[in-house]
Order: structure tokens, then C-alpha cells, then sequence
């Protein structure tokens, strides 16, 4: 029989040198590969640095007063005025109209892909969502102001008369018959019926007097341009909607199942469970969906620019979103090419001071939904 | 509260998930049809005679003699047209100097508008555009141009509370009673004998360049830009993003420069935009000067930021979800860290890498605010490979938003402008399908 060698410890181990060698390498190896890590951060403090470094010019010629408070925009005039108040109430409005639409469409069909649909139809909704995700923004802006605002310019006001119908009678008729029902509850068995049918009556006639009133509001709204707040609006609520059903989905499956059949089994209905546990418990990640989402609007810049006439005004009231409004995105995405020959003006600074104002807003919302986040997940004990 | 009302509240909540969810694909669709029909109709379309006569003197394609023929009897047909102005003409010497001169006015007006449709008179010198060189050269503009040529347009005040209401006055009206007055309606009998249109396939318009603004030829300079841009971008971001996610996955240790460096890149992908932009042209060219001015290579590095966080986010993911077995085994058969990440981590993690490349990609080829002052011009060359260090491109995204908005005669080029979004979104969308294709192995592959 062959004998095997026997192995001492000293054959496995390597000499001193080649450990040496080793050790240097690694030691190389994961400095580098934290030196490339880390090029993501230095790219973060870069572009704060020089967004800082060519906006502070601006803000110490012209002062932070005029910037803020004045509705005066003329940075090609004279005596340029560079006040920004209307463009930051612009870029507020357009949001806030976008939250508007987005909001309640994507929380409920996120809850609707979580709790309501089988699986199957799951699977193809999902990846439509994600479809509405990628388009670039660019063709949402063509869109928004070849197909969208020629139709809003010449039919506007039919559109949201449909609009309102659509959403106001099911609303309506449902508010009628909760609301006679909760009464009648209130009342003897022997005069609930009764009860409950007059006031159905009632508030019918006052539904339907509501409605028509609606109606010929809108109907006779005369609508000067498609290109208005109304329009980027809701061009942007489509935009960020996958955004929200993605992270407040992700936030309603995080909160587990063991709640939901606890809801079940106290004799809850779906509605109850999804209002009152699931989307209690879930809350913070929902907002912080709704924070990603006003991320995506405020940042947006192709379809405002594109969409939202450009006119550095705020509408009068200020809720009127027929009228065309300006961003901030939009102003520096528009404004850089004539401010570009002159660099070192003030026209040239301001907007990287806008610039500025955005990358602080977007940083903070940034901190806050990680903030949200991190509370839920320690919350919920997914984190120690 | 009742149990009916109870049960009527559920449905009526299921209900409107539902809605919204309808709500959602419907919006899809409004907003992806008409991109894609009307896309096609850059690609496919009826061409006029005068469409192929432009593809033989121009670009030397298409049958000489065929078209000939064609162009003799177009040209027949034009003659009456030519004769009934010529014979208007001398009328007009014969009457007094009032009416001659509103009556010239008039007819200046509609031979503007007679030249936009056949091209220019037979007598008259070769203009120097392509564009007046030619009639219409496709039938779905020709109608259009027709319309104007037989009405004109007025705007109704007569409601003073309203808006003024457009209106269509027969041009024929303005000529009632002189010899001209005939022509309107031989030119509406006459114009499809005379244009001939045909069923053109013209797939050559991603390859081709653009012909006088746009108005004739493809995108090729655009979509080649896009691609540059892309693949530049991929360049920088790939081997960024994958060692960064191998740094935080396999190597880093320290919770706190973990948590420090996630935050970095969770900002980094909140960043707008438009703020990269600005920052591309404040760093990339003011400072460091990386070209003279806009540059492809300015553009890509711009754009390879802005992705950095996604190809990092979907690598880290991808390398995470390999089985710890996989490691532990490559580690018990005595290979070092570094070889266990290179040989057995990194190929396991290949498809899911990937995935979130192709994604990035998509997004890279879409972005316009980051390119607008780092990269895209209106108007250029397709570029060689060397000229993309110094040179700016033309690119989809840039031109889709120049060509309208700023364009010149943004309504007659409504079709390359639908063909460029449709060129675009067909990419993009290719890229995502090839990524939900891949995400599809993946998963069926970790099933087994």
C-alpha cells in the first residue's frame, strides 16, 4: 500500500513574505474599492459645493429680500428685478395639484394591488405601472402640449364637466345612502324605514341641486390657454403615481399578515381592516411615498417647461389653476441658454441660487422620508 | 352601523381601487396611443409624386423612368391651373387701378399658398430651400395645404363674451365672377390625379440625416447622439456603481460609514435633474474643463451621475439575494475573499446586475434636463467616434423638445416629431422589456 504523505501545518501556511504580500494587497485592494465608494459622496458634496459656490454671488449682490418676497421678475430688463416669489408659488401650485391627483389614485390603487386583486392580475398591472414609470419625460411633455392641451383649449370645459360627473355621482349616491342609514339607525326600529326613505329623498333633491350648480360652473368656464397649471398638473400626478403605488405598496406588504386576519377575525370587513389596521400601521411608509412623490413633481422640469406657459405670475386666486404659471426647473432650464454668454451676471446666478433653493428642498424631503422609514421599520421590529 | 351598510361601504371601496386602477391604464393608453399611431405615420405614409421625385434628384433612389411618366401626366393636370392664373392675369390689366389692386393682393395670397402645394410655377427660377423646391411630398399634408389653398380662415367677434370662433370662407368667394373662379374646383377634383399618392415605407428614417430643418430626411444624428450619450454614461456608471455595491455588500463593516454612505447615495437619487445639469456645466466645464464647451463626454459624465445611484441600488440587491452557500462553499475550498467575490458572487449576480443596468440605460436615454447645457445642440452632424471628447450632439430628448417648441414651422413637422417620441419610447420600452425578460430567468432559475 502507498503511504500518503502526512501533511504538517507548516505546508498549508504561506511564508512570511507572501503574507505580507497579501496583507498589502488587501489592504490595497479595499482602499480602493472604498476610494470608488466613496466618489459617490464626494459627488454629493461637489455638487453642493459648486451649486453653493455660484449661487452666494447672487445672494450678495442682490441681497436674500428681493429673491423671496417679490413677485417682480425682469432679469433681462435695465434694471433687472430678480424677484423669484411668483416662480416658488408657481412650482408650489403645480405640485400641490399634482399631489392632488396622485395621491389618492396611488394610495388606493396600491392598496388595491396589495389587498384587493389576485395574483394574477397582479402580474399584469404591475408592469403597466412600471411602464408609466419609464416613459421618458420628454414624451410626457410633447404629450402634455401636442394631445393634452389642444384638448383642454377647445373642450376643457366639457372635460371636467364629464370629470365631475364621473367622480361626483357615485360619490354622491353613496354619501346619501351611508349617511340616511347612520340616521335611521339613531331611531326605533317602528320609524327608521320611513326616516330612512325621506331623507334619502332629501338629500337626493339636494345632491342633484348640488351637481347641476357644478355643472354649469364648469360648463361655461372659458379656458384661454391648454397650457396652464391644470394640465402639468395632472400630466404630473400621472408621472409620479408609480412612484407612490411602488413604495406605499411595498409599505402595506411590510406590515404582515398576522394584523390583517387578526382584523378578519374580529369580524372586520376588508375596508375596516385596510382603514383602520393596515393602513394605521403602515402609515409612515405611505408618507414617505407621498414625500418621494412631491420629490418627483417639484424636480420634474421637461413637462413644465414644456406645458405650463412659462408666465412668471401668480394666478388670481391663487388656487386658479386654469391660469399658465412658472417654475423654478423650468425657469433655469429656460432662462440658462440666454444668462449662458454672460456668465458671472447676476442673471447668470440666480439661478443657481434657484437651483440651490431646489437642492436643499430635495435634500430635506430626502432626510425626512429616510427618517419616516427608519421609524416604521423600528416600529414594526424589523430593525433592532 | 349596519352590516348592510357595512358591506355596501366594502364593495364601494373595492370599487374604487378598482377605478383608480382602471383609471391608470387608461391614462396609459391616452397617453401611449397617439405616440405610437401617429409615430408610424413617420415610417409609413402616403408618398406623393412629388415625395419620389425628391428621393431620385436628391438622393438618387427610386425608378427614373416610372417616374417620368408619372410626372408627365402630374404635369398635364398642373397645366390648367398654370393657364387659368396666366389668363387671370391679362384680365386683370383690363380693369381699373381699385380693383386691380385688391384683386392682385388676392391672387398674391393664393399663389403663396398654390406654391406651398405643387412647388414653385414652371417659369420661375429653383428657390434655394428644399422645402420650396418641392410640392407637398406627403398626401396627409397635401390635404391639409389643399384646405388652405380652397378657404380662407377668419376669426368670428361677433359674440363679444366669448372667445372669437374660427371660420372657413370659401376661397372661391374672393374670385366670384372672373375666370379664376373655375380653378377651385378643378383643383379639388383634380389634386389626387395630380399628387398620385402611394403607400411609402420609409424605414431609412432612423438612418438618415435631417434635410433642410427637419423637414425632409430622418432623425440619424439624434438617435446616434442618444446612443453615444448612453453608452458613455454606462461607461463611467458601470464600474462604479458594481464596485461600490460589492464595497458595501462583501468589505464594509463600520455601521456608521455604511449608514453615511447610503445617505450620500439616497441624496444623490433625490437630486433633481435639472440641479445635475447645472452642475455638469458648473463642474464638468467651467472647472475642469473636460472640452472647450458642450461635449458628449461632458454629457455622458453628467448622466452617469444622475444613474449612479440606481446601478448601484440594483447591483447591491443583486448581490445579496445570491445564496450564502454559494460563498461559503467557494471560502471552504480555500479561495480568498477577493477570488470568491471576482469567481463565484459576481457571475451569480450577473443577470440581477444587469437588470438594473438595462434599467439605468433606459433612464440615461431619456433624461433631457441634464444634457440641455452639457451636451445636446438644435442642429449638428452625426459624429465620429473621437469627435464625441469635444464635440456637442444632437439627441433625442433635446430635439424632441427644440423641434416643438422652437422650430420654425412647428406644425408641418408634426410627423418627425412624432417619429422621434416614438423612436424614443420604443427604446426605452425595449430596454425595460429586456430587463422584465431577464428579471423573468432570474426568478425561474431560483425556483430551480
Amino acid at each position: 500500500m502507498e503511504t500518503v504523505k502526512s501533511i504538517s501545518s507548516e505546508d498549508l501556511l504561506l511564508s512570511r513574505q507572501a503574507q505580507q504580500f497579501q496583507k498589502v494587497m488587501s489592504f490595497l485592494g479595499k482602499s480602493f474599492l472604498l476610494l470608488v465608494t466613496s466618489l459617490s459622496s464626494v459627488a454629493v458634496l461637489f455638487i453642493f459645493y459648486f451649486i453653493t459656490k455660484d449661487a452666494l454671488p447672487f445672494f450678495l449682490q442682490e441681497g436674500v429680500v428681493e429673491f423671496f418676497t417679490s413677485t417682480n421678475w425682469y432679469p433681462s430688463a435695465e434694471e433687472p428685478n430678480f424677484g423669484c416669489l411668483s416662480i416658488f408659488a408657481g412650482s408650489g401650485l403645480v405640485t400641490l395639484g399634482a399631489i392632488l391627483v396622485a395621491v389618492p389614485l396611488g394610495i388606493s390603487a396600491a392598496v388595491c394591488l396589495s389587498d384587493v386583486l389576485p395574483f394574477e392580475v397582479r402580474q399584469i398591472v404591475k408592469p403597466a405601472t412600471e411602464i408609466l414609470a419609464v416613459i421618458p419625460s420628454v414624451a410626457y411633455g410633447f404629450f402634455a402640449l401636442v394631445v393634452f392641451a389642444p384638448a383642454l383649449q377647445n373642450n376643457g370645459s366639457f372635460l371636467l364637466t364629464v370629470a365631475a360627473w364621473i367622480i361626483g355621482v357615485p360619490v354622491l349616491l353613496l354619501g346619501i345612502i351611508v349617511a340616511s342609514d347612520l340616521a335611521a339607525d339613531k331611531f326605533s326600529e317602528k320609524y327608521s324605514r320611513y326616516i330612512r326613505f325621506s331623507l334619502i329623498g332629501v338629500l337626493a333633491v339636494i345632491a342633484v341641486w348640488i351637481m347641476l350648480r357644478v355643472h354649469q360652473f364648469l360648463i361655461a368656464l372659458s379656458i384661454t390657454s391648454g397650457t396652464n397649471a391644470l394640465n402639468v398638473s395632472i400630466i404630473l400626478g400621472i408621472m409620479a403615481i408609480p412612484t407612490i403605488i411602488s413604495v406605499s405598496e411595498d409599505a402595506l406588504q411590510a406590515c404582515g399578515r398576522e394584523l390583517r386576519e387578526g382584523s378578519y377575525a374580529l369580524g372586520a370587513t376588508r375596508a375596516e381592516t385596510i382603514f383602520k389596521t393596515v393602513i394605521p400601521a403602515s402609515i409612515s411608509g405611505i408618507l414617505a411615498a407621498v414625500v418621494l412623490g412631491v420629490m418627483r413633481a417639484v424636480g420634474e422640469t421637461m413637462v413644465v417647461w414644456m406645458a405650463s406657459g412659462n408666465a412668471a405670475q401668480i394666478p388670481q386666486p391663487w388656487y386658479n389653476f386654469l391660469e399658465p404659471v412658472r417654475t423654478l426647473t423650468a425657469t433655469i432650464a429656460g432662462d440658462m441658454g440666454e444668462a449662458d454668454h454672460v456668465t458671472g451676471s447676476a442673471r447668470y446666478h440666480v439661478l443657481f441660487a434657484m437651483a440651490l433653493c431646489l437642492l436643499i428642498f430635495s435634500f430635506g424631503a430626502n432626510l425626512f422620508s429616510e427618517w419616516i422609514v427608519h421609524r416604521q421599520q423600528k416600529k414594526l421590529g424589523m430593525v433592532k | 352601523m349596519k352590516l348592510s351598510t357595512r358591506k355596501l361601504l366594502d364593495k364601494s371601496f373595492t370599487g374604487y381601487g378598482i377605478f383608480a386602477i382602471v383609471l391608470m391604464a387608461a391614462a396609459l393608453l391616452i397617453i401611449i396611443l397617439p405616440i405610437f399611431i401617429k409615430g408610424m405615420q413617420a415610417f409609413v405614409f402616403k408618398g406623393t409624386v412629388e415625395y419620389r421625385r425628391l428621393r431620385l434628384e436628391k438622393f438618387n433612389d427610386g425608378d427614373s423612368k416610372s417616374l417620368e411618366r408619372e410626372l408627365d401626366i402630374s404635369k398635364k393636370l398642373r397645366q390648367p391651373i398654370y393657364d387659368k392664373i396666366a389668363r387671370f392675369e391679362e384680365e386683370l390689366r383690363e380693369m381699373d387701378y381699385e380693383k386691380r389692386r385688391e384683386y392682385r393682393k388676392k391672387l398674391r395670397e393664393l399663389k403663396k399658398e398654390l406654391k406651398k402645394l405643387l412647388g414653385p410655377f414652371p417659369d420661375e427660377p429653383s428657390p434655394v430651400l428644399w422645402r420650396d423646391q418641392y410640392g407637398q411630398t406627403r398626401w396627409d399634408r397635401a390635404q391639409v395645404v389643399l384646405k388652405r389653398v380652397l378657404y380662407t380662415e377668419t376669426w368670428d367677434y361677433s359674440d363679444p363674451d366669448k372667445m372669437g370662433v374660427k371660420k372657413y370662407v370659401p376661397r372661391m368667394e374672393q374670385f366670384e365672377g372672373t375666370s379664376l373662379s373655375s380653378l377651385f374646383d378643378y383643383l379639388q377634383s383634380n389634386i389626387k390625379s395630380i399628387f398620385r399618392p402611394r403607400l411609402t415605407f420609409y424605414w431609412r428614417f432612423l438612418f438618415d440625416k435631417s434635410h433642410d430643418a427637419h423637414f425632409f430626411g430622418g432623425i440619424w444624428p439624434e438617435v446616434l447622439g442618444t446612443l453615444y450619450l448612453t453608452l458613455g454614461a454606462m461607461f463611467f456608471a458601470i464600474p462604479m456603481g458594481v464596485i461600490a455595491a460589492i464595497y458595501l455588500t462583501e468589505y464594509a463593516k463600520r455601521e456608521v460609514l455604511i449608514s453615511l454612505l447610503r445617505s450620500c447615495i439616497s441624496t444623490l437619487a433625490g437630486v433633481p435633474s435639472i440641479v445635475f445639469g447645472l452642475f455638469g456645466l458648473a463642474f464638468f466645464i467651467n472647472t475642469i474643463n473636460v472640452s472647450e464647451s458642450k461635449s458628449v463626454l461632458a454629457g455622458s459624465l453628467t448622466l452617469a451621475l444622475l444613474i449612479l445611484p440606481t446601478v448601484i441600488r440594483a447591483s447591491e440587491e443583486a448581490i445579496r439575494s445570491v445564496p450564502h452557500t454559494y460563498k461559503e462553499a467557494a471560502l471552504s475550498l480555500g479561495a480568498g475573499k477577493w477570488h470568491t467575490v471576482l469567481t463565484v458572487i459576481l457571475p451569480a449576480a450577473l443577470p440581477g446586475i444587469l437588470t438594473g443596468i438595462v434599467i439605468s440605460m433606459g433612464r440615461a436615454a431619456g433624461e433631457t434636463a441634464p444634457i440641455i447645457f452639457t451636451a445636446a445642440v438644435s442642429v449638428g452632424q452625426p459624429l465620429k467616434m473621437w469627435e464625441t471628447f469635444s464635440q456637442p450632439t444632437p439627441a433625442l430628448p433635446w430635439n424632441i423638445y427644440n423641434l416643438c417648441t422652437e422650430h420654425e414651422a412647428v406644425d408641418e413637422i408634426r410627423h418627425v416629431q412624432y417619429g422621434m417620441v416614438l423612436t424614443l419610447v420604443a427604446l426605452v420600452l425595449f430596454l425595460n422589456l429586456m430587463a422584465i425578460f431577464l428579471r423573468a430567468r432570474i426568478s425561474k432559475k431560483l425556483k430551480g
